[in-house]
């Protein structure tokens, strides 16, 4: 008796895989530019996996701004060159004459 | 048609693309996607629930693919590799989900499968419908098997290859398998 149902189990079963077989998944809608979706992920994965490439094109307009400041400043306060050779001697003087009278002699 | 039936009629073609696409050619890896897409979603179709993670395991296929294509020897055809890939990767979403669909009732569709009368048996339809109830029911390795032994009509030495199986692990698993289906199908689940 218990064969007998074990049998016509094993025949229950084997008839749906067989159906099931016959039956593969509907994939088209899927299949439909897949391609395109996948490669969008890859590059999505791609840009998340390089974060100091990434960070370094975000911080290139911070870059460009802090430079033309630079620029900018350096236009409009240049530095001190003097020309005249006695005005520079002259400032070498004062601070020998500070120092002199500092130390008293 | 290979060994492990996918198409990989131009194997030229596909060694030509994975060397392109390593060396960072994106439209390469795009050809091949197109080449193989069929094969991946088609097997990967047995596992998936809906639409949508049929979707996702099928980017995660390619995803892996891409990663690992400096793994990839050629010593085998490249559907075979990406077979292997597959099958990880639906193993794998069967492990993640194997919690959630523990509980699954079958007691409404068992009825209708145990019904001796029914003169043409169920629609394949719903044929499928009945066996992914009972399947989500089995332990994923098990699922695994019978889906590439059962359902996609593969030999057991290439579901041991796919696998990475023993030929015997996969023909006992195979065999648990059917015994817990039919326990199952049969409306006594052994709870």
């Amino acid at each position: 008796m218990e064969d007998k149902r074990h049998k016509r189990r094993d025949g229950e079963l084997d008839r749906l895989l067989a159906q099931a077989r016959q039956a593969p998944p509907d994939i088209s809608e899927v299949e439909r530019n897949f391609e395109t979706r996948v490669m969008a992920r890859i590059r999505e994965e791609r840009e998340q996996q390089d974060p100091w490439y990434a960070w370094a094109w975000r911080l290139a307009p911070i870059f460009l701004v802090l430079t033309l400041l630079l620029g900018g400043w350096s236009v409009l306060f240049p530095p001190v060159h003097p020309d005249d050779p006695v005005a520079t001697l002259a400032s070498g003087t004062q601070e020998v004459a500070l120092l002199d009278y500092l130390t008293g002699e | 048609m290979c060994a492990l039936g996918v198409p990989v009629a131009v194997p030229d073609e596909d060694a030509d693309l994975v060397r392109s696409a390593i060396a960072g050619d994106d439209e390469a890896f795009a050809g091949l996607v197109r080449l193989h897409k069929g094969a991946v979603l088609r097997s990967a179709s047995r596992f998936a629930r809906n639409p949508a993670e049929l979707e996702d395991l099928g980017q995660e296929t390619f995803l892996r693919a891409y990663r690992d294509l400096r793994s990839f020897r050629g010593d085998a055809p490249f559907g075979h590799w990406l077979s292997r890939i597959t099958v990880r990767v639906c193993y794998d979403a069967l492990r993640k989900r194997r919690r959630e669909e523990k509980d699954v009732s079958l007691e409404v569709l068992a009825a209708p499968v145990a019904d001796p009368s029914t003169e043409n048996g169920p629609s394949a339809q719903h044929a499928r419908l009945i066996l992914d109830r009972a399947m989500a029911r089995l332990k994923p390795e098990d699922r695994l098997v019978i889906t590439l032994y059962e359902l996609e009509d593969r030999s057991v030495r290439e579901v041991a290859e796919l696998t990475g199986w023993s030929e015997t692990r996969v023909k006992v698993r195979a065999f648990r398998a059917r015994q817990a289906l039919k326990r199952y199908l049969g409306g006594d689940d052994g709870r």
